[in-house]
């Protein structure tokens, strides 16, 4: 009798766990799904709330725009150059620039301006956050956030391209046919809309998930004591999510 | 190392100045962004050959295998079309539909040949080849028959050939095979090359053989060393035949110059001759009786 009683117990207790993180799930689409019905809303960019939004996108993309381009340079030039030359000693060299192309436009740079932004704004937002401002303060941080992510991705996207150039070719414009039927061959529509779709969702995850937890925290006072944010893990968890199915998207 | 609750809601609550022309760099942004989008996705619309008329070429293959939408037809090693569409037509056989730009389309002829690679390592490849560049140009839609290089298809082919050749040689190095025997008759002329008689033993096929050369050569060289005596006794006897023969020139030249002499003597005989008869008319006019004209030589 006592056996039932504890398995009774040990099922209520994994079914309340269940029920809450469903609930939490749920909490979370929500919050996103009406961010987004916010953000799409023109009453959202009166002219009290654009000063607000703009000054969201100035802290959460001007200000680490040119830094996190030198640093996305600096890293592309590296990789780009190990991958050439070792293609080049292997005899492959005509692979070497769909592959620099590959790996590191299509995987690399959204998913580290994804974890820089996170790192940079998500963690302060989720620890600042409240719910009774939802239009005047959280969905202009949602934008910043989300605009910052596709902004930084883009514009380290192009950098790396350019440098694939400049690595491979130098400053003669003599590569730039073969380079574009290249760029074209590696950017097919699939691939062209799944690298779209999966920076958009991206920054949604990072603009939504961490902001969305964060709400959530008087509901889960018991889970204080975990030094890392619950929304920085849900948010990794949704991050390989996306990761995975671009990849499966891409190549199965 | 937490701050008081005084001093974080200071914090939090203090006034922060706004950067200035915060909404111009914002706008800024936006259109960067804006620019930056547009610009990515007509430069790839670009590179796919969105902008450009195109003309279709079908190649039809027995075998589509390693051809994918979207991979290069070269021609001189330079991407003048791309692979638009695979599929199977009703006879059971693939066609493949290329895209050309218009502007590549010269390089097709009407005489143009297709083909296909397939390597053991790495991706199946297009190419066509154009012997004859003033030919009519191909028509737009053309259906060309591809042909297929396919190294791994030889590969059977080269295993049954590398299959006979391990046969031969196991056939060669059997211990009763020809090869064998022949090495073996090598090592015994060699064996016999070392012997005392060597290869004169090896060519003479045995020993006793090479051991009558041996003497006749022996003798040979004693019949040598007594012909070489007669023939300098010879050549001391034609030493002597010389020196007669010399002093036979000397009388030669002798006789020579006697019948030189005797060549004048008759002319100054035949001189005298001529005034003994002039003396002899002379004395016949101044002694008229004398009728015997007939002269008389003492």
């Amino acid at each position: 009798m006592s056996q039932h009683s504890l398995l009774h117990s040990r099922f209520g207790t994994l079914g309340h766990v269940c029920m809450r993180s469903a609930t939490s799930w749920w909490e979370i689409i929500h919050f996103g799904a009406v961010a987004i019905v916010l953000a799409l809303s023109p009453s959202t960019y009166s002219q009290g709330n654009y000063t607000v939004i703009a000054r969201n996108i100035y802290t959460s993309t001007w200000q680490v725009l040119f830094w996190f381009t030198v640093l996305c340079a600096l890293v592309s030039l590296v990789l780009i150059r190990i991958v050439v030359v070792t293609a080049s000693s292997y005899g492959l060299s005509q692979y070497a620039l769909e592959m620099v192309v590959r790996v590191l436009v299509l995987e690399l740079i959204p998913l580290g301006a994804a974890l820089f932004v996170l790192l940079r704004s998500g963690m302060t937002i989720s620890t600042e956050a409240t719910a009774s401002l939802m239009r005047t303060e959280l969905v202009p941080c949602v934008i910043a956030v989300a605009f910052s992510v596709a902004t930084l991705a883009a514009v380290s996207s192009v950098v790396a391209l350019v440098l694939a150039y400049l690595v491979v070719y130098g400053l003669s414009p003599w590569g730039l046919t073969e380079y574009t039927h290249m760029v074209g061959r590696v950017f097919d529509p699939v691939v062209t809309v799944t690298f779209i779709f999966k920076t958009v969702w991206f920054s949604l995850a990072v603009a939504v998930i961490p902001l969305a937890s964060a709400l959530q925290v008087p509901h889960e006072a018991t889970r204080e004591s975990n030094p890392v944010p619950q929304g920085t893990v849900r948010l990794f968890l949704v991050l390989v999510l996306i990761e995975g199915v671009s990849l499966t998207a891409k190549y199965i | 190392m937490e701050q008081p609750p005084d001093m974080q809601s200071e914090s939090k609550f203090q006034p922060v100045s706004p950067p200035p022309n915060i909404e111009f760099k914002v706008m800024l942004l936006l259109v960067l962004m804006g620019v930056l989008v547009f610009s990515s996705l007509a430069y790839v619309m670009y590179a796919r050959g969105a902008f450009e008329s195109t003309q279709q070429v079908i190649l039809v293959a027995d075998d589509s295998e390693g051809v994918i939408v979207g991979m290069d037809m070269t021609f001189s090693g330079f991407p003048i079309g791309r692979v638009r569409r695979v599929e199977l037509a009703d006879d059971g056989k693939a066609r493949i539909v290329i895209e050309v730009a218009r502007q590549d389309a010269k390089w097709l002829r009407t005489s143009s040949v297709f083909t296909m690679e397939r390597s053991i390592v790495g991706s199946t490849h297009l190419h066509v080849f154009t012997g004859v560049l003033t030919d009519p140009p191909l028509p737009d839609g053309a259906v060309r028959t591809v042909l297929i290089g396919d190294a791994t298809a030889e590969i059977p082919h080269l295993v049954n050939t590398i299959r006979d050749l391990v046969e031969n040689l196991q056939n060669m190095t059997k211990p009763d095979s020809s090869l064998n025997v022949s090495l073996n008759n090598v090592q015994t002329v060699t064996q016999n090359l070392k012997g005392p008689y060597g290869a004169l033993g090896v060519v003479l096929g045995s020993e006793a053989n090479a051991k009558k050369v041996i003497t006749t050569l022996d003798e040979s060289k004693a019949a040598i060393t007594q012909v070489n005596a007669i023939l300098s006794d010879v050549r001391t006897s034609l030493k002597s035949v010389d020196a007669v023969l010399a002093e036979a020139q000397a009388v030669g030249a002798n006789a020579r110059v006697a019948t030189t002499d005797l060549g004048a003597l008759r002319e100054q005989v035949e001189m005298n001759l001529r005034k003994v008869e002039h003396l002899v008319d002379e004395i016949n006019r101044k002694w008229p009786l004398a009728r015997d004209t007939e002269l008389k030589l003492p």
